[in-house]
């Protein structure tokens, strides 16, 4: 009567971890994305030890001066030193969207969640807020938030957070609804289990992917919304070093030093691609349309 | 293999392998099977699911994906061409034409943007030289050869607007289209309620007898399998185990296999006491065991089964009925060397 | 006889549906339109039909994980119907499903062993560690290894996660069990696999089924009483022995004479099965089954057929049945 079960493997591993080797294996750029954008965090926190001046601290006489053995990448229009600049900046820049992507995720998903798993009123109610949300383009809404609750760094978190909120609702109502209608929700009410342990245990882990991969997408994003903002005078405010704000002062002496603006908007660029190489890497390995199992 | 006849077969499938790579590896799915298919004649492949039946389909059709898969054959003759060696081209124009496809899902096998009427239209249109109207009428006079009511005014309705069983029927009007001489019909009732399933098995067996197809059907349920099929060949593990005309194969299942299945089908016509259960499951494509792969799930087994796979013989000389099995078989045990399995 | 196990009055499911564009309109489909059973204890109890008839929402809605619009539902004299969330948590651990699709029932995401070991937790029935114990049992119990609770879902093939999701149906030790379809997905040696298993612990266990299936082959087989459903109500009810040899219904000898079977001499024309389930948005007047039946009388266009005890055990709603007619023709009851 027992049917062999000879045909199991040896180990047994978490299927996520199955998705996450699936991503780098199956395309080797998810891997330069993932080394490079933990290349550029390792930077960012070791910025004081790597960084060869005080970002601060002017030189007037050696202002807008190009490369040199003692300037890698020259000086702004105060003497300081880019490079130092740009890895303190670095900081600033990662640790605003990286808050912001943070809470947008957990505040987004669990109104995405929400949303799908009770579905009719709740559904409706929640789902419009975030379309009023989204009707706004993300600079926008920043402008408006920070434009009322005045620059500083939390409230461009909260800007920042604000406009991407709605996507990952989104995001993570879509797989709820499809999960919900699965045998194995069933199965859990059946049991006579109570909706926040359905939702965090089973409908949570299913979906926990698809939010991931937004979460790497919409991180690129935020980096170039708060220099956008910062740009445009909204973020950090001066003297700190923020990419944002250095390539608009950079943008004022632009004919002076080209340096001054080339090398944060090389710094932006190389974190946003990074990161879309991952997450198209791990968008690819979770795609439903190619998942093997559920 | 089958009985020697002095009709010329329309398809001949002589020694026909499949494999598939995986991981690196390839694998035989199906592994050297031989088969014929007489005018008229419908023949029935039975096995569970990983057994090779559909692949077996596929590959006649030349429809095996070119990336991960190959199909080697000695032949595989219809109307004088080798299916096995033509070009693309060539195969294109067979399919459809020569030989049709009908497939388990009638719900995703049809466009569902366009005039159910207009696909059937398009059928006739790479093969047949009709003229617009007479593509038309044509259509027409499938749709109502497969009995789909008032096909006239349904004719501009959308596969949507069809019930899953009406929707097989259009499946199968198209596979009419060109008047095929081989029709290979995937699982075409699996999907279906069972009184649906009746009609179109009964619809199946009028169009046999009213034209002079032959028909390759595949499928698991061995009551559709008594219903309409005049030879069965059953598949385990890619290799065909048996194979008899259909009361033979029934009256007198002799692979253990083949014995195992029909005594593990709960019946409707009758009070199954105990129902018979074959321990273990299929192994999977990669891990096939040496020998007979039947062998860890088989009673019967014995040493050699699992050294050698025996030879798919006749039960007796010019016997119709042929079995792949050491124990119920009857083989010339000298010949044991020369079959060695590789 | 003792009280049943289960005992379901004239149970009505809705389900509102909007279709058409531009101008939507809401349609009441009748997924289950009154219907009534009993179910005793250690009874097998089939429900069948094909689809579109209401069997899958029968089951969910005894459950109530669909509420029912009206009727009542009582097990072993509670009313289930209006428990309130205490009562029906405590119900909950007396009546389990088994589903069709073993890719859809397990979570993905879940050890096994963690996934059986919870309602035991969640009920608070046992600590972590005999809770372990336990699984290891069950998972013996449905015939897989005791070690295999380490392991996720896509490790097993279809017919060992049906055996899982039968172990969590009998995690908490229920005393009725829907089984909606568990052994049509499967290839037929594992069916027989599956039944024999189920048989096996319904006997052990004194398990109440009620087992939705659309082959009759698998309901012959494992139940002793059945009802048959057309369009959400059910048309015909008795012992199973009696309804495979004389079917009341003529539909039910339409479902019968279409049922494959595995021997070539007995192959039959299949001439009287007529027409296709019509749709359950608008289905016909009278009795629903009227526009395919052959013995289609007027009374059938306007009226639908009371209940007709037909002897102690068995009712059929049909009019052939009604005073003063005879039933089928005794050539097709045969």
């Amino acid at each position: 009567m027992t049917e062999t079960v000879d045909v199991l493997p040896e180990h047994s591993r978490h299927p996520f971890i199955d998705q996450l080797q699936k991503a780098f294996r199956n395309n080797k750029l998810t891997g330069v994305g993932a080394v490079l954008f933990l290349f550029i965090i390792i930077i960012a926190i070791a910025a004081p030890l790597l960084a060869p001046h005080d970002p601060l601290q002017q030189h007037i006489i050696a202002r807008l001066k190009g490369p040199s053995a003692e300037y890698w990448f020259g000086t702004d229009a105060y003497g300081r030193d880019i490079l130092s600049r740009l890895l303190y900046g670095a900081r600033v820049s990662l640790l605003i969207s990286l808050t912001a992507i943070g809470s947008a995720m957990i505040i987004g998903s669990i109104i995405g969640i929400i949303a799908g798993y009770f579905g009719g009123m709740i559904d409706l109610l929640l789902m419009q807020v975030m379309d009023v949300l989204l009707a706004f383009p993300a600079l926008i809404l920043g402008l408006i938030v920070v434009a009322m609750l005045g620059p500083s760094m939390e409230n461009l978190v909260i800007a920042i957070a604000l406009t991407a909120i709605p996507p990952f609702a989104r995001t993570a109502r879509a797989p709820t609804i499809a999960v919900k209608e699965r045998d194995y929700i069933e199965a859990c009410r059946a049991l006579g289990f109570g909706h926040p342990r359905i939702i965090l245990k089973h409908v949570f882990p299913n979906v926990f992917s698809e939010i991931l991969v937004m979460g790497s997408l919409w991180l690129a994003t935020a980096i170039r919304v708060e220099a956008s903002l910062s740009f445009i005078g909204l973020g950090v405010k001066p003297p700190t070093a923020s990419w944002g704000g250095m390539i608009r002062e950079g943008f004022e002496n632009i004919l002076d030093n080209v340096w001054l603006s080339v090398c944060p908007s090389m710094a932006i660029l190389l974190v946003v691609f990074s990161l879309n190489l991952l997450g198209d890497g791990l968008r690819d390995a979770i795609d439903p349309k190619t998942r093997s199992d559920s | 293999m089958t009985a020697t006849s002095k009709i010329e077969p329309v398809l001949d499938v002589s020694n026909l392998t499949t494999s598939f790579r995986i991981g690196g590896e390839w694998y035989p799915a199906v592994r050297g099977i031989s088969f014929s298919l007489q005018p008229n004649e419908t023949l029935a492949l039975v096995g569970e699911s990983g057994c090779g039946k559909s692949m077996t389909a596929l590959s006649v059709l030349g429809l095996v994906p070119k990336a991960n898969g190959r199909v080697e054959a000695d032949h595989i003759r219809f109307e004088g061409k080798d299916l096995s060696r033509l070009p693309d081209e060539e195969m294109r124009k067979i399919r459809g034409n020569g030989i049709s496809m009908i497939f388990q899902e009638p719900m995703t096998s049809l466009n569902p943007v366009l005039p159910v009427g207009f696909q059937v239209v398009e059928a006739l249109r790479y093969h047949q030289n009709l003229s617009r109207a007479g593509r038309e009428r044509r259509a027409l006079e499938l749709l109502d050869l497969v009995k789909i009511p008032s096909a006239k005014s349904r004719f501009k309705e959308y596969p949507h607007q069809f019930s899953g069983g009406m929707r097989q029927r259009v499946m199968i009007a198209m596979a009419l289209a060109c008047r095929p001489k081989v029709i290979l019909a995937d699982e075409p009732t699996t999907a279906l309620d069972v009184t649906i399933q009746a009609q179109i098995l009964s619809l199946l067996n009028e169009l046999k007898a009213e034209t002079d197809m032959s028909m390759i059907f595949i499928t698991h349920n061995l009551g559709v399998v008594a219903a309409l099929a005049d030879r069965v060949a059953v598949m385990y593990a890619g290799d065909i185990v048996e194979i008899a005309g259909v009361g033979d194969l029934f009256a007198r299942p002799t692979h253990p296999y083949t014995e195992a299945l029909l005594r593990s089908v709960p019946r409707s016509d009758r009070d199954t006491k105990t129902l018979y259960s074959i321990p273990g499951a299929v192994p999977p494509l990669t891990r096939m065991p040496k020998g007979c792969r039947f062998t860890a799930r088989c009673e019967l087994a014995v040493d050699i089964c699992r050294k050698q796979n025996p030879p798919l013989d006749a039960l007796a000389a010019g016997d119709a009925h042929s079995v792949r099995c050491w124990v119920r078989g009857n083989h010339d045990r000298a010949a044991l060397k020369e079959n060695a399995d590789v | 006889m003792s009280e049943p196990l289960l005992r379901v009055s004239n149970l009505k499911k809705f389900f509102k549906v909007r279709r058409g564009f531009p101008n939507p309109e809401t349609v009441i489909v009748r997924a289950l339109d009154g219907i009534s059973f009993i179910v005793q204890r250690g009874q097998a109890f089939a429900l069948v039909g094909e689809s579109g008839c209401g069997k899958s929402t029968a089951g969910r809605t005894i459950l109530r994980l669909l509420e029912p619009d009206e009727g009542s539902i009582e097990f072993d004299g509670q009313d289930v119907v209006n428990a309130d969330a205490k009562q029906m948590r405590a119900l909950r651990k007396r009546a389990q499903i088994i589903f069709q699709d073993p890719f859809s029932s397990l979570n993905p995401r879940m050890r096994v062993g963690n996934a059986l070991a919870e309602p035991l937790l969640v009920h608070g029935l046992m600590s972590k560690k005999e809770a372990n114990e336990r699984v290891r049992d069950l998972l013996e119990e449905v015939g897989l290894p005791r070690d295999a609770g380490i392991r996720f879902p896509h490790e097993f093939s279809g017919g060992q996660r049906q055996r899982l999701g039968i172990a969590r149906a009998l995690t908490l030790n229920p005393e009725l069990i829907i089984a909606d379809e568990p052994v049509s997905a499967l290839d037929v040696s594992i069916q027989s696999q599956i039944l024999t298993l189920l048989r096996d612990l319904q006997q052990r266990l004194n398990l109440s089924f009620i087992f939705i299936s659309h082959d009759l082959g698998v309901v012959r087989y494992f139940c002793q009483v059945m009802a048959v459903m057309y369009l959400g109500k059910i048309i015909e009810k008795g012992p199973v022995p009696k309804i495979f040899d004389e079917p009341l219904h003529p539909y039910t000898v339409m479902l019968r004479d279409a049922s494959p079977v595995p021997d070539p001499t007995a192959r039959k024309a299949f001439e009287r099965i007529e027409g296709e389930v019509p749709s359950a948005v608008n289905p016909p007047s009278g009795c629903h089954f009227h526009p395919r039946c052959p013995h289609v009388m007027d009374v059938c266009r306007k009226v639908y057929p009371e209940w007709i005890d037909v002897d102690a055990q068995r009712s059929v709603a049909c009019h052939l049945y009604t005073e003063g007619r005879g039933g089928l023709p005794v050539a097709e009851a045969g």
